[in-house]
């Protein structure tokens, strides 16, 4: 890694898109071996990615699932649904594709072609529908069916170098828009404006514009989860987290920051006391902890109950594992993974703050992909002097 | 506006009542309910669950960001409904987002559903709601949602949704026609923008950074600023032989003379707007590009004469057919083969009645046009060597024929009466 960037470069470019994928394919096929399946079948637009590296057209919202991608143990062949070779990878050839069909029929007779489907004994998928269930009862009657969504949630939270390099430049592009919002920030302005703001600077930086609605909120009267068409007021608090995507990859950070003027001591107060717990907690996610134990950081550092998860794996857009709210307890923390880790802290009178940053899990201290300090923030400030500014 | 809205009626009314200048957000909702438990009642469900984001706004109105499907899937607002409960439940991440009208005992911490185990609490509360004879629907399953549920048998809640929704309120329609208008004043002010050298993200930024301002609550696709090859061979190889569309967009650099489909959907209030047009960089249309239009403006005019309540899928799609003879001549649909003529809108921004799809014409015949149901009509005219042209104009049926939620020129093409 070179430093996050868009443009190519002569000698081969940052990340090793071709390094990447192999990677992802090597880990893949062993896992299928481990779990003994002969054929994984995947729906889900982020395990479809994972699995073939294939650039996919985004949309907003969850979709049902149908098996668009085939993973055969025997012969290593993915099969994609794909109408045509743009944004495919060149290491699946295009007899490996087929077309998109709304009758159910054409459909299922793609996927029942695919060589290996008939005759397997053991088959993952990481979704269901009545559709595939009648497609797997005719096709490969004898097979058993199991969950893969387990799989392969565990194979996409442990990155390679080159992920976290692809990571690290959305990192990078968010903070841009961080920058723009920042600085368009004013009384008067709405969040709506800010996300408008947002938006902007992404296209301009080139890098394609992922659906996030959850980029501005004013904390005041607490948590927003939309943005809102309310003209921010001089005093205002407001909560930046900008979201941006890289290759597929997605980046985040949160900062907040007071609107038109510098922090009161009793918001500086709670910027510091949201910082202090969040680096607690991001302390806290080193190999092998659990987490119970970075829920126990946050809250022994002073944190209180959260609008959201402490932590949310980040990669191809939102992993596990979620921290917080309720799940992931239990989740233990390998070297590798790339972990939003967020906070909120909530005083009456005061507001609310919000700040995420994301890292790496080591063995030792995790490492910190986003940079921007924390505290005043204005436009006028520059960088403004900071609490506790991320390492 | 040109000729191709001069077919519509002047009483855009659907059951008798007039398509609304404001939605009524609060009505839209009431409304939308009765219809979803009538569908249940109609299907013999007691509780249907809803896991799709789409169907969940339409079950609950709820507000949620709009986000990229890892994190909608995984953080995904989930929504139960009873048949004899005009309030639905709903399980999600985002409380705020529940509308005034669901008290605070039908709104509930998230199920995670798509995580090995739900939260206990979650189960228990989900079960309390689910009687142990009930009958219980869903549109979509996960592993952790059928455990949670005891195993029990799982009916067809896609079906059920799909029934409710197929024919729109006057007020779904006022939020459609706002989503288009807020779409297409937008699109006013970045057609001018696309320029040699001009990024295609740029035109997404400055397409976004005006819909937002404008009022849109989110977006629903990226937007597409797709480069047209001349010739099917000068583009991706595809499955089909047909031209590839729509292809993802980078970071191009637009080059005098490209010749763009666009295609991008913003959303208000859960309700996407879907704009289509043809676009040339830097250039005015060749006669030829102005013969494309003009072949593309003969079959969007054929087939909006072919609308009207009791007309049939099919009658649309051999309309547009008989329009074209010189696709007819070439064993070709003017439309994209992997696509349809005619798709329906409303919280999703493809659904039924999908029209001239690979469902075959029987299944065309089978759909009967009734007051509510909104076509977005897609003719493309495909003219190798010369690339083709795209576009695309929104109607929805009414009592008495058919009446229009887009309203956008086509420059820089002549349309036939002298418009553009």
């Amino acid at each position: 890694m070179t430093g996050p960037g868009l443009a190519a470069l002569p000698e081969g470019g940052r990340v090793d898109f071709t390094r990447l994928r192999t990677d992802r394919r090597r880990r893949l096929l062993a896992a299928m071996a481990h779990a003994g399946l002969d054929v994984l079948a995947l729906g889900r637009p982020a395990n479809i990615a994972f699995a073939t590296g294939a650039r996919q057209l985004w949309t907003a919202g969850s979709r049902p699932f149908s098996p668009a991608c085939l993973v055969v143990a025997a012969d290593e062949r993915i099969h994609l649904l794909a109408t045509w070779d743009e944004g495919v990878p060149d290491d699946i050839p295009r007899e490996q594709l087929f077309g998109l069909s709304w009758n159910p029929g054409i459909a299922t007779a793609h996927v029942a072609a695919v060589p290996g489907l008939a005759g397997a004994r053991r088959v993952g998928a990481d979704g269901t529908s009545p559709s595939w269930r009648r497609l797997l009862a005719e096709v490969a009657p004898d097979a058993e069916v199991v969950d893969a969504g387990p799989l392969l949630a565990g194979l996409r939270a442990v990155k390679s170098a080159d992920e976290v390099a692809a990571i690290e430049t959305a990192c990078a592009l968010a903070e841009g828009a961080l920058e723009a919002m920042a600085g368009a920030l004013a009384p008067g302005v709405t969040t709506r404006q800010l996300l408008a703001v947002h938006a902007e600077r992404l296209g301009r930086l080139g890098a394609p514009i992922v659906p996030n609605e959850s980029v501005a909120q004013a904390t005041t009267h607490g948590h927003r989860s939309v943005v809102d068409d309310v003209p921010l007021q001089h005093g205002d608090l407001v909560a930046l987290s900008p979201s941006a995507s890289y290759a597929g990859h997605e980046g985040t950070l949160a900062r907040t920051v007071p609107v038109g003027g510098a922090l009161t001591p009793a918001q500086a107060d709670l910027g510091a006391a949201c910082r202090s717990a969040l680096d607690a907690a991001v302390g806290a996610c080193r190999a092998g902890a659990t987490g119970a134990a970075l829920l126990e950081a946050w809250e022994s550092a002073g944190g209180g109950p959260m609008p959201g998860p402490l932590v949310v794996g980040v990669g191809l857009g939102a992993e596990q594992p979620i921290v917080g709210m309720g799940v992931g307890a239990d989740a233990e923390l390998r070297p590798g993974m790339a972990l939003a880790v967020q906070g909120w802290v909530e005083r009456d009178g005061v507001g609310g703050w919000l700040e995420r940053d994301v890292v790496v899990v080591t063995d030792g201290v995790p490492r910190t992909l986003t940079r921007w300090p924390s505290g005043d923030l204005t436009p006028a400030s520059g960088l403004g002097s900071g609490h506790g500014a991320s390492s | 506006m040109g000729v191709t809205f001069a077919g519509a009626t002047t009483s855009a009314s659907v059951g008798g009542t007039p398509i609304p200048d404001e939605p009524d957000l609060a009505r839209l909702r009431v409304e939308r309910s009765a219809r979803l438990r009538d569908a249940m009642r109609g299907a013999g469900v007691d509780v249907l669950v809803v896991l799709g984001t789409s169907g969940v706004h339409y079950a609950t109105g709820a507000r949620m960001p709009s986000v990229d499907p890892a994190r909608a899937t995984l953080l995904r607002p989930v929504a139960v409904v009873l048949a004899d409960d005009p309030l639905p439940h709903l399980f999600t991440p985002y409380p705020d987002g529940a509308c005034g009208r669901l008290a605070d005992d039908h709104v509930h911490p998230p199920l995670f559903v798509d995580l090995e185990d739900i939260p206990a609490d979650a189960v228990r509360t989900l079960t309390e709601l689910v009687a142990p004879g009930a009958s219980v629907a869903a549109d979509e399953t996960t592993p952790a949602l059928v455990a949670a549920l005891g195993h029990r048998p799982i009916g067809n809640g896609a079906a059920v949704l799909g029934a409710a929704r197929i024919a729109k309120t006057p007020d779904e329609l006022a939020c459609l026609r706002r989503a288009q208008w807020i779409n297409e004043q937008a699109m006013a002010h970045v057609q001018p923008l696309a320029r040699p050298g001009t990024r295609q993200t740029e035109l997404t930024g400055a397409l976004l950074r005006r819909a937002f301002e404008l009022g849109a609550t989110g977006v629903g696709i990226d937007s597409i600023w797709q480069v047209v090859p001349e010739s099917k061979a000068a583009g991706p190889w595809t499955f089909h032989g047909d031209v590839a569309y729509p292809t993802p967009t980078t970071d191009r650099l637009l080059r005098h003379g490209d010749v763009l489909w666009v295609d991008s959907g913003i959303l208000y209030e859960g309700y996407p707007s879907d704009f289509g047009r043809t676009w040339i960089v830097g250039a005015d249309p060749t006669p030829r590009q102005q013969a494309q239009f003009e072949r593309w403006w003969a079959v969007m005019q054929a087939t909006l004469d072919a609308v009207a309540p009791g007309a049939t899928g099919g009658d649309l799609c051999r309309a547009a057919r008989a329009a074209d003879p010189i696709s007819a001549s070439e064993g070709r649909r003017p439309w994209l083969d992997h696509f349809y003529l005619v798709h329906g809108l409303g919280v999703d921004s493809a659904e039924m009645p999908l029209l001239g799809t690979d469902l075959g014409e029987a299944f065309d015949d089978s759909v009967v046009l009734e007051p509510g149901m909104v076509l977005v009509l897609e003719p493309v005219i495909w003219d190798d060597g010369a690339g083709g042209h795209r576009a695309e104009d929104i109607v929805v049926v009414t009592d008495d024929g058919w009446a229009p939620l887009s309203d956008h020129p086509y420059a820089p093409f002549r349309t036939p009466d002298g418009g553009a």
